[in-house]
């Protein structure tokens, strides 16, 4: 399981460390795309999460807060 | 009364043609009709299927409103400002610093966020019930940019205060208490690529156990950890987006988790879109999840051993069990004109205890699928 | 590289007033917004009831005596408040402003029938008689009053001052009557909160701005309440009384100006503002007076 945790946490260390050239304002266009936005279509991702949270034990992973489900 | 239109004009346009004659202003910056709006309205139909048991469930159809201004009201759940539109002189602007929530809104739920130079504050209030749940918490967020916006660093804390009455009176009033902490950066590696990584950690004590549950006995105390990755890139020559995304989850009960999912949203001609997309998911069984093999002298539902009265963990629910398993679905939406707009999404969810990935599932469940189907209608005016 | 964003605020027209822009240093800032600030003060001068030497002063002055001569603004002012009146269907009226005489929200007391109904003769736009570039109040003591929509004139001139100069981020703030520039120098949306109608302290909603403008009109700017009923300052020339079925009207429009006049329309219309608004097809978001929102 560390072992896991060390893999992602290499990763965090390469998206934050990029020595990619950076991107301009102007150069910004194809991300403003709907379907390039990290968040999904809200109706869609409440409804997934509710269906997923309702029958596999991971939750979460995007936000905090929020109300609880009902289901324990 | 004379509020009809004005010489075929909607009263806006002829105001606005009056106002355009006043002197300098107008003339040359005139602007033309504001954006469009939309209503977008989702029904889900899903069925759930095991052998034996046919358990259907229909959603009711959500709707969101999105109203044709420069950009979409957001109303009551969540307030993003860089200043205040009122009819009274006073008002808050950014520089008076961070909105007080001093107030908790008691139903429903509030979002406030203040919009600072170069990052976001955001409080949320949100309460909840059911019949037999209610759920307060509270929550802060905070984001920050880098000067150049291609890096934000997200946070988060959160807290929740529920209480359980089970209408079998198993536990009455029975509390649990979770906080929550978030730290992630999203990052925009290239004009076609975009990264986030999360990290949350998530600590909570109270009543966890499944009241409806015969045997269900879970300890008090729950600790969580998730780790999500998330990657957006552009083909622009392709018209198409890939959207991939892992977490991983691991928690105090033993169980520990993976989800894969990756989407690939490819734009047709003629204003057809068709998203194939595959989530797979794979859980380890939760410590004191025990199988579905009974104790000789007190039978079914009870695990082999078991004392009653005990303060033995044990739990026979199936979504604490190990398995795996697989979404598969497809979603088509169309803009039909520059009004309409439809979609269409089918996927099948099916969860196995042999499909675990790295070990072996839980045995002697029965797999449990489940179709859903979903249709959109989105309208612009 | 992106330039800050600077903001210089001030007092104006009774209200705080801010005008927000992007420029590479303070400096610059306040040179670019200097000739926008006077514009709003003079505006405010030109047309202010209690300045004896505006324009507006000496037209109520010669009430029932003379026409006077107006300027070129001035006259396509009043012309626009002719719109603005067949547009609301006559409740929106810049000879109200006499009413005040007898509405003291200080004192919080409301004024008897009788006062009101000496003062209602005095109210009425199809009295006002503009020819010959004059303009002429036939009753003494008839007075004419720019305040419904003068702050959001101002705000689009200063707009229009401050785009010559090649402003392309920003926006004018004129105590709350708002017109945007552009984006924010990273091309992001300005946040645009609504001001709670009740709790000044909380925003009921949010609409993001690149361009255009947003004008509020509520019954919360001055008001009194008495035996459990709210009076406040937005007065409908028919009855002298004030109207009460809105809590709150903001409204989108490419002008400030136009803007401001649906919203207070739409407040004077009472029942009658929400099909007003809907076929006034700009967009909206009205709170009525239970706190129900309607919005398009």
């Amino acid at each position: 399981m560390s072992a896991r945790l060390l893999a992602v946490c290499a990763v965090l260390a390469g998206l934050s460390g990029c020595a990619l050239k950076p991107v301009q304002p102007w150069e910004k266009g194809e991300l403003a795309r709907t379907d390039m936005l990290l968040q999904g279509d809200s109706l869609e991702t409440r409804f997934n999460e509710h269906i997923y949270a309702s029958k596999e034990a991971a939750s979460g992973g995007s936000a905090v807060g929020g109300g609880g489900c009902g289901c324990n | 009364m004379e509020n009809k239109p004005q010489n075929g004009m909607p009263v806006g346009q002829a105001l606005l043609a009056a106002a355009m004659l006043l002197p300098g202003i107008g003339a040359v910056h005139a602007e033309t009709a504001p954006e469009r709006g939309s209503i977008g309205v989702k029904y889900l139909y899903y069925k759930e299927d095991q052998p034996g048991l046919d358990r259907v469930r229909v959603h009711a159809p959500a709707v969101s409103v999105l109203a044709p201004v420069a950009g979409e009201w957001s109303v009551a759940a969540s307030a993003t400002v860089d200043d205040v539109s009122g009819a009274s002189p006073r008002y808050h602007t950014a520089v008076s610093g961070a909105s007080r929530m001093d107030d908790l809104r008691k139903a429903g739920d509030v979002t406030v966020t203040r919009y600072l130079p170069r990052g976001t504050v955001s409080v949320s209030a949100a309460y909840s019930t059911e019949h037999d749940y209610v759920s307060r918490a509270l929550s802060m967020q905070a984001s920050l940019a880098s000067e150049d916006k291609n890096t934000t660093w997200n946070f988060g804390v959160g807290g929740s205060d529920d209480s359980i009455n089970p209408v079998n009176h198993i536990v009455q009033d029975a509390g649990r208490q979770t906080v929550s902490v978030l730290a992630g950066v999203t990052q925009v590696l290239t004009p076609v690529d975009v990264g986030q990584f999360t990290l949350t950690h998530t600590q909570g004590h109270g009543y966890y156990s499944d009241p409806y549950k015969m045997a269900d006995n879970r300890p008090d105390k729950r600790r969580q950890d998730t780790a999500l990755l998330q990657w957006n890139h552009r083909f622009v020559a392709l018209g198409a987006t890939s959207r991939l995304s892992y977490r991983f989850y691991h928690d105090s009960f033993g169980i520990s988790a993976h989800t894969l999912g990756a989407e690939w949203v490819q734009g047709l001609s003629d204003g057809w879109t068709v998203t194939p997309a595959v989530r797979l998911y794979t859980q380890r069984a939760a410590d004191f999840y025990f199988d579905p093999v009974y104790d000789r002298t007190l039978g079914e539902p009870f695990p082999p051993g078991y004392v009653f009265g005990s303060s033995q963990a044990s739990s026979a629910d199936q979504r604490l069990s190990g398995f795996g398993a697989v979404t598969l679905g497809v979603k088509l939406a169309k803009q039909l004109n520059r009004d309409w707009a439809v979609d269409f999404k089918v996927e099948r969810y099916e969860q196995r205890g042999s499909w675990r990935v790295f070990g072996s599932g839980s045995p002697g469940l029965a797999p449990m699928r489940a179709v859903s189907l979903q249709i959109g209608v989105t309208r612009q005016w | 590289m992106v330039n800050p964003v600077y903001t210089i605020d001030f007092q104006a027209m009774a209200s705080r007033c801010e005008i927000r822009l992007a420029a590479a240093d303070g400096a610059e800032a306040r040179v670019l917004a200097e000739p926008a600030l006077e514009e709003v003060r003079r505006i405010e001068a030109k047309y202010s009831r209690y300045r004896p030497d505006s324009i507006v002063s000496r037209i109520n002055a010669a009430a029932g005596v003379a026409p006077v001569g107006c300027d070129e603004e001035t006259l396509a002012l009043l012309e626009y408040a002719d719109a603005v009146h067949r547009s609301s269907g006559g409740r929106f009226d810049i000879t109200s402003g006499v009413l005040r005489k007898a509405w003291d929200f200080r004192l919080g007391a409301v004024p008897s029938a009788s006062t009101l109904e000496a003062l209602l003769p005095l109210v009425g736009w199809q009295q006002v008689r503009r020819e010959g570039g004059c303009v002429l109040l036939p009753q003494a003591g008839m007075e004419l009053d720019f305040g419904g929509f003068g702050k959001e004139y101002a705000v689009d001139r200063a707009a229009e001052i401050l785009i010559a100069q090649g402003v392309r981020h920003g926006y004018v703030n004129l105590g709350g009557d708002m017109r945007f520039l552009g984006p924010r120098p990273d091309g992001a949306e300005w946040s645009i909160g609504i001001q709670h109608p009740r709790d000044t302290r909380a925003t009921i909603a949010s609409v993001p701005f690149s361009r255009g403008a947003l004008a509020t009109s509520g019954d919360y700017e001055r008001f009194f309440e008495a035996d459990g009923r709210r009076y406040c300052h937005v007065l409908d020339p028919r009855s002298g009384m004030p109207v009460s079925y809105w809590r709150s009207v903001s409204v989108v429009s490419p002008m400030a100006i136009a803007a401001g006049s649906c919203s207070t329309t739409a407040m004077l219309l009472e029942r009658d503002g929400l099909e007003f608004l809907e076929q006034s097809g700009l967009s909206y978001l009205a709170i009525d007076q239970d706190g129900h929102i309607f919005r398009r």
